[in-house]
């Protein structure tokens, strides 16, 4: 009876995955969701498919980009492997990702499954299947309005966790991953960087973290990699970075990374220093799952940036970028990177507030704006735009950006239309996740030429 | 030129959800009114003269971070309360809110002892009161919509009917999701569960404050601002919400 459930459930998932390839939508969780209607053990069975290890990786920045190098990296060792992808991150979209993947009577083999999961979902997603391991790559505050509070979140995981065979990787530069010091029970693994050359010693940026979790005092930072993430000590409790497995060194950001984890080099065509923390987490990932060091340099190497992350259009002969935004530390992150770049530009920000970009926008005051106002000299105009483009404006306003060059044009159509009209040598477009892919539908329309440079040409790097 | 000093207290712990964007915009509308301003960052063990502050504001924070402030906030009570009532201008927000009465609840629904300014409770509701909340407010002496976003368990109740609340909801939850009232204000403070930030798209609001810091100074604001980007954000927010009845 329940075979029959099954397969009804993986032919009701089919045929809606096949539905909403027809309507154009990308990674739904909609069949998943069916599926789990019609038999709700759906994805426990499925996930008894997988004959080697499941990889959850969760956390605030940088998971679905260090999913998609790791999958990158299995591939390349010619493993067969089932992947949620672009943002179908909780529960149904990873059902939909084993149906997908699956035959008609769930009895394929698999070697991994790499599972990309929102963090208020891995409760749930370990109470139906059995991961060898968990890469938590930050906890920043992030879309604090549909989950509650970040400390809630981590006290789920670690419970979630705790006396179950889960290796965990964790990220040594981020203090609150101390939240899961003390569980005996588990192998942990970290990784972080020595320090490099782009170390700062002061942080003006969001607070998330900045208190030692043990004992409450404030932690003292000899050094700040970015954000809250860097080496730091309690003064009061001793509470520390804890020691390395995988060790970053000799980082250089220019139009690409470059970087040593251990002794093996790591060239990738991605930049800024969030994703030199997501290179570093694949390969820690890739190396625990035993993969060789050849397939984790190509992997890597050969991972261009994708939907929204840095991806480049050409419109008229001139690059227009696009750049997926959703909590502060990422926004931050992203416009310290264009302002790197000493082109003249225009910038343009598509901000919504429907329930994939998280209901409350106020995260816009948290980021540190400021910056636009500090390069105005070389953005010439601005265009916001989405459901919440009012809000937008104001916070560019408010960070002290001239207001007669401002503009408000709500239709994501006619704004994209309009900044890439205006004069300048590169636009940079800024998305909530619910706009993305209408932005990019636009930009591929207004498009010279299907085939897209790479991305690292349209950047001039200052020094 | 005049100079105001506005305290913000306990500013790495004490903000949620932008609150910190009040007093950016606070400043900035202070600067093109024509007046310097600057933050007076008050935190542990610093023992202020409120007396030389022109406005304190503080903003919510987490059960974690509540808890790390308590203790301290508690022992600056006396000094707060003397400034509250000689009406020195006071925005606190949702956690900081709710300290300002009797008594609130925590996470683990244990009640707890607020500063006592006021005769007000706070208990905890079973889900998160959430979303987009739109109020009357008169105290700037006409008619205005207030609008912002909420995003608490706290259920207030008011245990004094003269209390008199910031304004009453039109689409939201406010206070506690049941009297209508949300927040509240006395002389020249507000205390309030509106996230958003609060001031940025309620310029009539952050206006309330600046001519309260003015006043005390002896000073008179000059005309108005440009306002025209607050009230295009204030009305599509405002638009969204009563559409979505």
């Amino acid at each position: 009876m329940n075979r029959i459930r099954l397969m009804l459930a993986i032919l009701a998932g089919k045929t809606f995955i096949i539905i909403s390839r027809l309507l154009g939508n990308q990674g739904s969780s909609f069949p998943g969701k069916i599926a789990r209607r019609i038999y709700p053990a759906v994805l426990m069975e499925l996930a008894a498919q997988v004959k080697g290890k499941i990889i959850v990786i969760t956390g605030t920045n940088g998971k679905t980009t260090t999913s998609n190098m790791v999958a990158r990296i299995i591939n390349e060792s010619n493993a067969t492997l089932i992947h949620n992808q672009s943002g179908a991150n909780m529960i149904p979209g990873i059902t939909t990702a084993f149906i997908e993947k699956s035959g008609l009577t769930g009895r394929k083999k698999f070697e991994y499954a790499l599972l990309e999961t929102d963090e208020a979902h891995v409760p749930l997603l370990l109470k139906e299947l059995n991961p060898s391991l968990l890469l938590i790559t930050n906890f920043f505050s992030d879309q604090l309005d549909r989950f509650g509070e970040l400390d809630n979140i981590i006290k789920k995981i670690k419970a979630a966790v705790n006396n179950r065979e889960i290796d965990l990787l964790l990220n040594a530069d981020d203090p609150l991953t101390a939240h899961f010091h003390d569980l005996t029970s588990l192998r942990r693994y970290y990784f972080g960087f020595t320090a490099t050359s782009y170390d700062s010693y002061d942080s003006q940026e969001s607070r998330e973290g900045r208190y030692c979790i043990i004992c409450g005092q404030k932690l003292e930072y000899q050094r700040y990699h970015y954000a809250g993430l860097g080496k730091f000590n309690c003064p009061e409790c001793g509470n520390h970075n804890p020691e390395l497995n995988f060790t970053g060194h000799n980082l250089v950001m220019a139009s690409h990374i470059e970087l040593m984890v251990d002794n093996i080099k790591i060239t990738s065509p991605y930049q800024g220093f969030d994703n030199a923390y997501n290179i570093i987490a694949a390969v820690a990932t890739a190396r625990i799952l035993g993969i060789n060091e050849q397939d984790i340099q190509k992997g890597i190497a050969d991972y261009q940036p994708q939907a929204g992350r840095m991806e480049t259009f050409y419109i008229n002969g001139r690059p227009a970028v696009l750049i997926l935004v959703k909590n502060p530390t990422g926004l931050n992150q992203s416009l310290n990177t264009v302002i790197q770049d000493i082109s003249l530009k225009n910038l343009f920000f598509a901000l919504n507030d429907n329930q994939g970009d998280g209901r409350d926008i106020s995260w816009i005051w948290d980021a540190d704006i400021e910056v636009i106002e500090e390069e105005q000299h070389r953005i010439k105009q601005v265009v916001c735009s989405g459901w919440r483009s009012g809000d937008m404006a104001l916070r560019v306003k408010y960070a002290g950006y001239p207001v007669e060059r401002i503009a408000i044009k709500s239709n994501l159509k006619e704004a994209i239309e309009h900044i890439t009209s205006l004069e300048s040598e590169v636009v940079y477009l800024f998305s909530t996740y619910s706009a993305l892919f209408k932005c990019r539908k636009i930009l591929e329309r207004m498009s010279d030429v299907r085939d897209r440079k790479p991305e690292a040409e349209s950047m001039r790097s200052e020094g | 030129m005049a100079e105001f000093i506005i305290a913000h207290m306990y500013p790495d712990l004490m903000n949620l959800y932008g609150d910190r964007g009040n007093l950016l915009c606070l400043r900035k509308r202070l600067q093109w009114y024509g007046y310097q301003s600057y933050i007076n960052e008050i935190s542990f063990a610093s023992k202020p003269d409120y007396h030389n502050v022109d406005m304190i504001f503080m903003g919510g924070g987490s059960d974690r971070e509540v808890k790390l402030i308590y203790q301290d906030l508690i022992s600056k009570g006396a000094d707060l309360k003397k400034a509250m009532e000689d009406g020195i201008p006071m925005l606190f927000i949702d956690s900081a809110y709710q300290l300002l009465g009797q008594a609130y609840m925590d996470a683990d629904e244990n009640l707890i002892d607020g500063l006592g300014f006021f005769k007000f409770s706070t208990l905890r509701a079973k889900n998160r009161l959430t979303g987009n909340i739109i109020l009357n407010s008169t105290i700037t002496g006409k008619e205005c919509t207030v609008v912002g976003f909420e995003n608490h368990y706290g259920c207030t109740y008011f245990q004094d009917d003269n209390l008199q609340p910031f304004g009453r909801v039109l689409k939201g939850f406010g206070n506690n999701g049941e009297d209508g009232y949300e927040g509240l204000i006395y002389k020249n403070l507000i205390g309030t569960y509106l996230h958003g930030p609060l001031l940025p798209k309620n310029p009539e609001i952050a206006d309330f404050f600046i001519k309260a810091m003015a006043e005390r100074r002896g000073i008179t604001v000059k005309s108005g601002l440009d306002d025209s980007i607050e009230h295009f954000a204030h009305n599509q927010v405002k638009d969204k919400i009563l559409a979505r009845s």
